[in-house]
């Protein structure tokens, strides 16, 4: 797998996010894109609903909590309705049981001697199981169809948002990589950088023995998924190949399409600024007698991968996510590191608090949140994350909640914790407090530097030791060292008159 | 009615004058515009810190010891008014979620959240002093602009201190591209990954340079330190003061220009180069003898 988005554990972040920042094509990529559809999220949102949509998020936020408080019935249910209708269902409590459940259904279909071929609509949990690499090993040629992830693909690249997934390449890199890997004439042109891509897509639709694909619903009314899209491919991945297999994590499920209109009012708008994708396609049984298009086979792959661990823990309502990608869009943090940063499939503010919950973040010794320590730290807690989100998850809660099971597992720095619990302690001891505060005056009147202009009641620390080097290696630290508020406020007070 | 001030450890430690404004601002309010008798600010000398760092950095029994603490030592006053967003928001949204529902100490931080207030929030919203009656004899023309802390978000306040001083005519409030980005301080966070930290403040020094604004007014002490600190070390003259001085500056309840908790010039003996030219003194000319000043 991509060691990108699949790194060696437990996992590192500070280099690459040092890295991503000096990158300064990262920078303006990452940041324009994401301001950009940040901004255009909330007019898209102000446009349709006014600027208060809360209501809306309220709605879809219970709907989704209604479905993971009643999973065990919604997913008897969409297993009887799927089935049905022709469909056939298989649960995997791993990603590699993923992987082999498909491997195994590849095979019934493969013929003798020759490569098998396999069409793939964009799915973030088949990048999580990583169904790709399990595909190539047994020799089932697969090509990416959505295009951001085909660009990717052909460049052994990973994707680094949930949405818009080569967000930290542009249209040059995209030229090269087509001249190069596809043969084709250069142009920076989308269109045509489309259509060398379409042209050289539409005959492997064809030939595919097998249609791959995510879900971003999954009705247990109608024994149906529904996905996506804005490019039509998935529509000609499940039209083409006689075989399709949708991989779907089980928290995707809802009731049914009676539930289904909030999510497709918040889905699009969230995560790219559209009143609806340019596709909503429906997929409920194989091909009837009399229809034209089509699979002769439908699976469905519904995956655990960690899932029902969530499901029982305090972050359960991390699995509302809709994966719109609206908090990678609005979090200060993602704009600065980019997706590969977080080292996970799943970047930015969600992939922080999921990422670690993962069944492939737990490597050998079930420790999440052991292999991925860095990422609950790796926030300001600025709040735009929670504020963007259209199902209402706290992620700043849950960043705070994952701190502070680092801190209890030591797995935090402890002369932080050392420092944190004196502070504490002090803070319970009032004239000690004022002490340690008048200390600091002091020791800035004492050591720091004073600019001709800031007068004498002004000081600058400029290098300062432990924790607070994080701080001096590129700002100072100005501390007002002459006369403190509590003895302005005492003076005052005693003349009980004027004085500033 | 008796109004606590909530002064916040980092303020003490780092910006009295904004602590020292607050206070002037409020009697200002109370003795000139609503002349209201036997309203007082006190300053609870107990206090210390709300435990937002601990809070903050996984350990909620510690932040749990203090939030009591604040319960007990407020306990006693009408209103709590703070001039630091981020300290409010963790009284107002945090604390709730440190105890039991049901317990004593729940109803003792949910009946502190209801009358904790950020300073510019306090005025418009309790005290519902119309910004218009806050304009000073003099109104300034000096170019300012605005940063609210993130945490304001969680009270809904966030973007509420530009129109605020806009219509007090602290200035000439220049809207701030990209407003709604933390400008990358976020406590600990600045020292945990400051290269992060430090890219997204100097994005925001850069909107703040755009806007042509010598001064910045930031609603967080947090915020302010780490933009203050940042310009100095990369020489830019920019002062960073509260939404607090803002309001006493052009009142007159304070000396424009002085240079606490900011930075009132550009170092090295002013910087030509720099973007307004560093800064050419107090706009207003000082102002000794603050009108409206002290008490009677």
């Amino acid at each position: 797998m991509n060691p990108l988005i699949a790194p060696p554990l437990p996992f590192d972040m500070k280099p690459r996010a040092r890295d991503a920042v000096r990158d300064l094509k990262l920078q303006q990529f990452v940041g324009n894109a994401t301001h950009l559809k940040d901004t255009q999220r909330g007019g898209i949102f102000g446009r349709d609903f006014g600027h208060d949509y809360d209501e809306l998020r309220t709605v879809a936020r219970d709907t989704k909590q209604y479905a993971l408080d009643h999973l065990d019935e919604l997913l008897e249910r969409f297993i009887t309705n799927a089935e049905k209708s022709g469909a056939k269902v298989h649960a995997a409590t791993t990603g590699r049981e993923a992987c082999e459940i498909a491997l195994n259904i590849a095979r019934a279909h493969g013929a003798q001697g020759r490569a098998m071929s396999c069409v793939k609509s964009k799915s973030m949990v088949t990048e999580e199981i990583g169904l790709l690499p399990a595909f190539e090993a047994a020799g089932i040629k697969t090509l990416e169809t959505d295009l951001g992830e085909f660009i990717l693909q052909i460049d052994g690249d990973a994707p680094s948002h949930i949405v818009t997934p080569m967000i930290h390449k542009d249209r040059v890199a995209t030229a090269k990589s087509f001249v190069r890997e596809l043969g084709a004439r250069y142009t920076e042109d989308p269109t045509e950088l489309t259509m060398i891509a379409r042209a050289h897509m539409r005959g492997l639709y064809r030939t595919a023995d097998l249609g791959v694909s995510g879900a971003n619903f999954l009705l247990a009314d109608e024994g149906a998924a529904v996905i996506c899209t804005n490019e039509g491919n998935f529509d000609l991945s499940v039209g083409g190949p006689p075989v399709h297999i949708v991989f779907v994590g089980i928290e995707k499920l809802i009731r049914g399409a009676c539930d289904l209109a909030p999510f497709l009012k918040l889905l699009a708008r969230s995560g790219t600024a559209q009143p609806l994708t340019v596709y909503t396609s429906f997929v409920r049984g194989p091909r009837r007698v009399g229809e034209h298009g089509g699979p002769k086979e439908l699976h469905f792959v519904l995956v655990d991968a960690g899932r029902v661990g969530v499901l029982a823990s305090e972050k359960r309502d991390l699995l509302r996510c809709i994966r719109c990608g609206a908090c990678l869009n609005a979090c200060p943090v993602y704009r600065k590191v980019g997706g590969h940063s977080y080292g996970s499939m799943y970047a930015g503010p969600i992939g922080a608090v999921l990422t670690p919950e993962l069944e492939r973040a737990q490597g050998n010794t079930d420790a999440g949140l052991a292999n991925y320590a860095d990422l609950p730290r790796a926030s300001s807690l600025c709040g735009a994350c929670y504020e963007a989100c259209p199902v209402k998850i706290d992620i700043p809660k849950f960043l705070m909640h994952d701190r502070a099971r680092l801190r209890e597992r030591g797995l935090s720095p402890k002369s932080e914790g050392h420092m944190l619990k004196l502070w504490r302690w002090l803070a319970e001891r009032p004239a000690m407090f004022r002490f340690a505060i008048r200390a600091v005056r002091l020791h800035a009147r004492m050591l720091g530097s004073k600019d001709a202009r800031s007068g004498a009641e002004h000081s600058w620390i400029k290098s300062a030791p432990g924790p607070g080097a994080g701080w001096t290696q590129s700002r100072d630290l100005g501390i007002a060292t002459g006369e403190s508020f509590r003895e302005w406020f005492a003076r005052r007070d005693n003349k009980s008159g004027g004085g500033r | 009615m008796r109004i606590a001030l909530f002064t916040t450890c980092l303020a003490e430690a780092l910006a009295p004058r904004a602590l020292k404004a607050t206070v002037l601002v409020l009697e200002h309010v109370l003795e000139h515009v609503l002349e209201h008798e036997g309203v007082t600010v006190e300053l609870p000398a107990a206090q210390t810190c709300c435990g937002q760092p601990m809070l903050s950095n996984g350990l909620p029994a510690d932040a749990a010891i203090l939030a009591r603490r604040m319960c007990e030592i407020f306990a006693p006053y009408n209103a709590v008014v703070t001039p630091s967003g981020s300290c409010c928001s963790v009284v107002r949204e945090k604390y709730e979620a440190l105890f039991a529902r049901g317990s004593a100490d729940h109803k003792a931080v949910v009946a502190l959240a209801a009358k904790t207030f950020e300073l510019i929030e306090f005025l418009e919203t309790q005290l519902k002093i119309d910004p218009a009656t806050l304009r000073g004899k003099t109104p300034s023309a000096a170019p300012i602009t605005c940063h609210d802390a993130c945490h304001l978000r969680g009270i809904h306040r966030h973007g509420s201190t530009a129109p605020y001083l806009t219509r007090a005519c602290c200035g000439d409030v220049r809207e701030l591209p990209d407003a709604a980005q933390c400008c990358g301080f976020g406590g600990m966070f600045s020292t945990q990954f400051p290269e992060v930290s430090t890219a997204l403040g100097e994005e925001k020094l850069a909107h703040v340079a755009s806007t042509g604004a010598a001064t910045l007014v930031a609603s967080d002490t947090g915020c302010a330190a780490h933009l203050a600190g940042l310009a100095h070390r990369k020489n830019v003259a920019l002062r960073v003061i509260s939404p607090a001085e803002a309001l006493a500056e052009s009142l007159g309840l304070l000396e424009t220009g002085a240079p606490n908790g900011g930075n009132p010039g550009a170092p090295n003996g002013g910087n030509p180069g720099a973007p307004n030219g560093g800064n050419p003194g107090a706009p207003n000319g000082g102002n000794p003898g603050a009108p409206n000043g002290g008490k009677p």
